[in-house]
């Protein structure tokens, strides 16, 4: 230390301002966060939102449980490999979600999302009546099913159970609705194939949605189980349940046909005609002992045509000899 | 100083081994990382993404930590001209430590399952938090360990009247790591309250207490290596602490632009995080300073090559990248995309794992009483992992401006589709990259093992001098600033890409020429300069050894006090 005497001490003096000044940074500090959090600022939180009868804070636990933040990014915070989660709930809505997070390993066709949107609790959280409203309300769920739908994603099938689906789509409720003061920044560079062009040079033909197979006709359709296999992967029915042994939010249909299953309450039921067009139309009849009843959309009884299901039924049956 | 003087200085040997052995393991993760960046299905439902980064960024923090206790312990006796306190602890905390890096390392892949280990409301097992992965068992370990090593620092050292500015420096260190870590230990509910108090771990280890630790030991070390004066050493240490304090403790702040806090931190990040820089250009500065003032001839090249290259990237990772990116307009682009990594391999590899690298140079050889290694394998190493790294940040860099682009600007965020293929050849070069920088981590490994162990060629070291023309001529401190603010200039140009995305040309009309133009040659001028600083540095240094007649080494050196 410079000290020419005793009292004329620059170093001295120096030091301890740097020090009254490390104390006055301290004290904006906590002021500052103290403001950061009041609740008359209005910010929301976790608490306050929920999807159904499913809690933002349960989702919350769910998304740290399966450690989405080392892909994905959510507040910009992250990992760089999949996209940032803030705004997806906003963006593409909980139907998609829905259809899209019990298997992710697939992109959800337009059939799926209008099963899902059958079910109440899904269309009342959207707040839509039609199909041709979700995609008004939600503009990023069309752009997933137009360019998308029935292709494969980069992201692995999680194994969600339970309600972790539903949990997490109101934790993704949650960030959709919390202020961040505008960011990500708001995209300003028109329309989507505008914006394709500038990136691909050349306006790239979007691929026309594919036509509902349920919509063909099963007279004309030699092997039924073709045809089932078809309607099972419109609907989205092979994005929850595997072919391959492999079980993913429901049970596998791999060698289920006529093999004995073990139900919730302890009886077990052989897997015939009968009793898998009743799972079909009323899920919630007979539940397969290690899963929640609930979970399986129960609005394929109006969905699919009566054709539909011995179609589904003859694909199942099929997977027997396989 | 090719000798210890002190036994207790030999547990700091093992620490020196363990850092060397994650680091390889660390960046074989990096690598199968690299791998998946640039096709995701690699080992896909058997090792997803999201646990090799966990396991990743956990070793890394792990075998960074080893590298600092190493120091730690080993410069302790000699600040204190005595022995450790409680050697048996030290030995304690050694195993502690290994058991805490297998268990973590294997309750990472419950994040496949969903498995966080729920029990009292706390994660047990993983917690899924970039960078605090760790579960809260293996957390409470950590802490004990923090306190063990803060314990006994504080234990070994002498009576406080007798502290200079490093003994404060090494003391502040070690408190404020377990204290900051407490604040990684609860589960908070709401998110950005979870994210504010995740950035006190991160970011106030990284600014406030690593920080405060590296310029201790880089003033120490420095000390050790050209015996220069303590009392000029403990000046730089004491501003260069307070000028880390006062700016980084606000500074924080940039890190509350976007998570659901109020738009105020966005003046006081921008504002107080554009001084974070100053610091580490007084530190670089001071080792241009220490290194020059008494033209010793360089008897340990790795050790001051790492101290260089810590002292170097920091500069360049820590402070240029992250002055480009810390202000709310540049932030609102930079943040949540590959610019990030760009500066946090330099930052976080860069300043602390060189330093640890360095600090093991001085103290193997030393431990084994090995004056005359064999020196070659240290300087190649340094030459891989520097010019890895530098590609590495390089490929995130320009990988992550066609990443704003076609992300933020064009709003597709369909990365399979739009923004994989736009970025493609980059993410090649990141995995290029981390593979020299993997192979120069293996030899790095290799030599300290093996240092003072292997039949050397005698004449190893007496390879054709340096001429001190042209390259090798005495660095003169103005010319050292001229490369400083070749640097900043570089830096500027990467300040100014980022902000051009603010441009109505660019934001609206889509067209991505300007920022496109000025990372081009914001970025690879920024690090071709960078390069050819260390080798002119270095060169310069080299060429002492033909100069001036080798110094015969010091028994031991009359430090501290």
């Amino acid at each position: 230390m410079s000290c020419l005497d005793e009292k004329n001490c620059p170093e001295v003096r120096r030091r301890r301002l740097a020090l009254v000044m490390f104390g006055l940074m301290m004290l904006v500090f906590i002021v500052l966060s103290g403001f950061s959090f009041l609740s008359s600022r209005g910010q929301v939180t976790p608490d306050q939102v929920s999807f159904g009868a499913n809690q933002a804070t349960a989702g919350k636990r769910v998304f740290q449980a399966y450690n989405c933040m080392d892909c994905h990014t959510l507040v910009g915070n992250g990992a760089y490999l999949a996209p940032d989660l803030t705004k997806e709930y906003q963006d593409a809505g909980p139907a998609w979600l829905a259809a899209f997070l019990p298997s992710a390993g697939g992109w959800p066709t337009e059939a799926a999302l209008r099963t899902q949107l059958l079910n109440k609790e899904v269309a009342a959280d959207a707040g839509v009546d039609s199909l041709d409203a979700y995609y008004r309300k939600y503009p990023g769920a069309k752009d997933r099913v137009d360019r998308r739908g029935g292709k494969t994603t980069f992201m692995p099938n999680l194994p969600f159970h339970g309600n972790e689906v539903g949990e997490l789509i109101a934790y993704l409720k949650y960030t959709s609705e919390m202020d961040t003061e505008g960011w990500p920044p708001k995209v300003m560079t028109g329309t989507l194939d505008h914006r394709l062009a500038l990136l691909h040079g050349t306006p790239l033909v979007v691929a026309a949605p594919v036509a509902p197979a349920a919509a063909a006709n099963v007279a004309d359709t030699h092997d039924l189980a073709e045809h089932g296999e078809a309607v099972a992967k419109d609907f989205g029915c092979l994005a929850c349940h595997a072919v391959d042994g492999k079980p993913l939010v429901g049970p596998d249909w791999g060698h289920l046909y006529g093999a004995q299953v073990k139900l919730t309450d302890g009886s077990s039921v052989a897997a015939d005609d009968a009793y898998l067009t009743e799972s079909i139309l009323k899920p919630n009849a007979k539940i397969v002992a290690g899963y929640t009843p609930g979970v399986m959309p129960q609005q394929y009884d109006q969905l699919l045509k009566p054709d539909d299901v011995k179609a589904i039924v003859a694909y199942i049956r099929s997977l027997e000899k396989r | 100083m090719m000798q210890i003087s002190y036994q207790t200085q030999r547990l700091s040997m093992r620490f020196f081994m363990l850092m060397a052995t994650l680091f390889v393991v660390q960046v074989g993760f990096g690598l199968l990382l690299g791998l998946q960046q640039a096709d995701p299905t690699v080992l896909a439902g058997t090792l997803n993404f999201n646990v090799v980064r966990a396991e990743h960024l956990s070793l890394g923090i792990f075998w960074i930590l080893s590298g600092f206790i190493g120091a730690i312990l080993f410069v302790g006796p000699l600040l204190s001209k005595r022995e450790l306190a409680a050697p048996w602890l030290i030995k304690f905390l050694f195993y502690a430590l290994i058991v805490t890096i297998v268990w973590n390392m294997a309750t990472q892949s419950l994040a496949m399952k969903g498995i966080a280990g729920w029990w009292e409301g706390q994660p047990w097992l993983q917690q899924g938090l970039e960078y605090l992965e760790a579960g809260r068992a293996a957390q409470v370990v950590i802490l004990i360990g923090f306190s063990i090593l803060a314990g006994v620092v504080l234990r070994t050292f002498p009576p406080r009247k007798e502290w200079n500015e490093i003994h404060w420096g090494l003391a502040i260190g070690v408190v404020a790591l377990t204290a900051v870590w407490l604040f990684g230990m609860f589960y908070v509910s709401r998110l950005d309250l979870q994210e504010y108090f995740r950035w006190f771990v991160v970011h106030y280890w990284v600014e406030g207490v690593w920080e405060v630790i590296h310029i201790s030991l880089i003033g120490f070390l420095l000390v050790l290596l050209f015996k220069v004066d303590v009392k000029s050493v403990g000046y730089a240490v004491f501003w260069g602490v307070a000028l880390v304090w006062l700016s980084g403790l606000l500074g924080n702040a940039h890190h509350y632009f976007w998570i659901g806090t109020p738009e105020f931190w966005q003046f006081w990040g921008s504002l107080l995080s554009a001084m974070e820089p100053l610091p580490l250009v007084f530190c670089f500065w001071h080792i241009y300073l220490d290194a020059h003032q008494n033209r010793r001839p360089l008897e340990n090249a790795p050790a001051f090559y790492f101290i260089l290259g810590s002292v170097v990237l920091e500069q360049v990772g820590a402070g240029i990248l992250g002055f480009s990116m810390t202000f709310a307009l540049t932030n609102a682009w930079s943040h949540g995309t590959w610019i990030t990594p760009a500066h946090a391999h330099l930052a976080l590899f860069g300043t602390f794992g060189m330093l640890g690298i360095g600090a093991a140079y001085y103290a193997v050889p030393a431990m084994r009483e090995a004056a005359n290694f064999d020196q070659r394998i240290g300087r190649l190493a340094f030459w891989m992992v520097m010019i890895g790294v530098l590609g590495m940040a390089l490929s995130f860099a320009l990988g992550g401006t066609v990443q704003i682009y076609v992300y933020r600007t064009l709003g597709l965020h369909w990365f399979g589709g739009d923004l994989f293929p736009a970025m493609g050849v980059y993410r090649l070069l990141v995995a290029v990259f981390g593979f020299l920088l993997a192979v120069g981590a293996g030899l790095i490994a290799f030599d300290l093992a093996t240092i003072g162990k292997r039949t050397r060629s005698v004449m190893a070291n007496h390879r054709a001098p340096r001429a001190a023309s042209g390259w090798g001529r005495p660095l003169s401190g103005f010319e050292a600033g001229i490369w400083l603010t070749a640097m900043w200039v570089f830096g500027g140009i990467v300040t100014l890409s980022l902000l051009s995305y603010n441009l109505p040309r660019v934001r609206v009309d889509g067209d991505p020429t300007l920022p496109y133009l000025l990372a081009g040659i914001g970025y690879p001028g920024l690090l071709l300069v960078t390069v050819l600083f260390v080798w002119r540095f270095l060169a310069s240094m080299e060429a002492r050894t033909a100069t001036a007649p080798a110094v015969m080494p010091a028994a031991a050196v009359a430090v501290a006090g």
